[in-house]
């Protein structure tokens, strides 16, 4: 569970960072994906939990 | 020191084998224990299945079971269509197992005590999921990123968001294989280390002293044991759950 979190926030970090040294506007690349990380780790987790339907629901038929 | 818990995991390279531009390539201890691990699974199911009697001898049934348990999980969370990745789930259950197993033994290295291996690993069966999902239903793939009944404003937010919670699955894949098993056998060292601690401060009184910690390896031993199965479970039941996004059995 906690490495859910994690990961969404390095693959943040990790882009914000390398967004920041191709268009040079750091800081702001890293402040902005980190939030954006966050939120995506907080997702993986309630996924994790079952609180928030999978991805793959979306591709099935209504 | 000798107890140092990290010396277990140093890379030892044998020969070279090839370059790739400045940098070498050499055969080092982990694709040692790789190699190992493949003869073993290959001999392991070759002899197994090679009587093919009605009533399985052990080894037989050992080979059968390794088999019907991943049929059921790939069955059961991708769907009979699933079973088309079904080699591919299995190698990569029988690979983990086999090198988490070995890596118990004493004086063995355990190849996925290394990040990179576990990573590579995982990126496989990312890309795995990515290009068959996109040659499956082509763009229609990227509706998983979008959800219903989103306000249109905040949507673009909400659609990058689901883009990176996707993109750092790979990351979560391999970093619980690689803890779990770099944490386990550091934790196994450092009990192992406080017998030698004991023994030399305190003499007589110290190595009787030393029963403790080792009664701890013990049960420890026990634990990474499950915790090496379990590991190499829930990659593979992982991998299933990824794929079945691809797939999508349209029940």
């Amino acid at each position: 569970m906690s490495t859910e979190l994690v990961a969404g926030v390095i693959v943040g970090a990790g882009i914000g960072w390398l967004i920041d040294r191709w268009l040079g506007i750091s800081p702001w690349g890293l402040i902005v994906f980190l939030l954006l990380g966050f939120a995506a780790g907080v997702l993986n987790v309630m996924r994790a939990a079952g609180v928030v339907r999978e991805q793959s629901d979306r591709l099935k038929p209504k | 020191m000798a107890a140092d818990p990290i010396h277990q995991f140093r890379i030892v390279e044998f020969f070279p084998v090839a370059h790739i531009g400045n940098t070498e390539i050499a055969f080092t201890n982990s694709a040692l224990f790789m190699f190992a691990a493949v003869i073993i699974i290959t001999a392991f199911l070759v002899i197994g299945t090679a009587k093919k009697s009605l009533v399985p001898s052990r080894l037989q049934s050992a080979a059968e079971l390794s088999y019907e348990f991943v049929a059921t999980t790939v069955r059961s969370t991708a769907g009979s269509e699933g079973m088309r990745f079904f080699p591919f789930v299995f190698t990569l259950f029988m690979f983990i197992l086999t090198v988490n197993f070995i890596g118990l033994i004493p004086f063995t290295f355990t190849v996925t005590s290394h990040i990179i291996v576990t990573a590579a690993l995982a990126i496989t069966v990312f890309l795995t999921v990515l290009l068959y999902g996109l040659y499956r239903h082509g763009f229609h793939f990227f509706n998983l990123f979008i959800p219903k009944g989103v306000p249109i404003a905040i949507l673009p937010l909400i659609v990058f968001i689901e883009v990176l919670s996707f993109v750092s699955r790979p990351i979560s894949h391999s970093v619980r294989l690689f803890a779990n098993m770099l944490a386990g056998h550091i934790t196994l060292q450092v009990f192992a280390g406080f017998i030698i601690l004991m023994g030399s401060a305190m003499g007589a009184i110290g190595w009787i002293g030393g029963i403790l910690p080792f009664g701890m390896i013990v049960i420890l031993m026990a634990l990474e044991t499950l915790v090496a199965f379990l590991q190499a479970y829930v990659f593979a039941i992982l991998t299933c759950i990824y794929l079945n996004d691809a797939i999508h059995p349209g029940h």
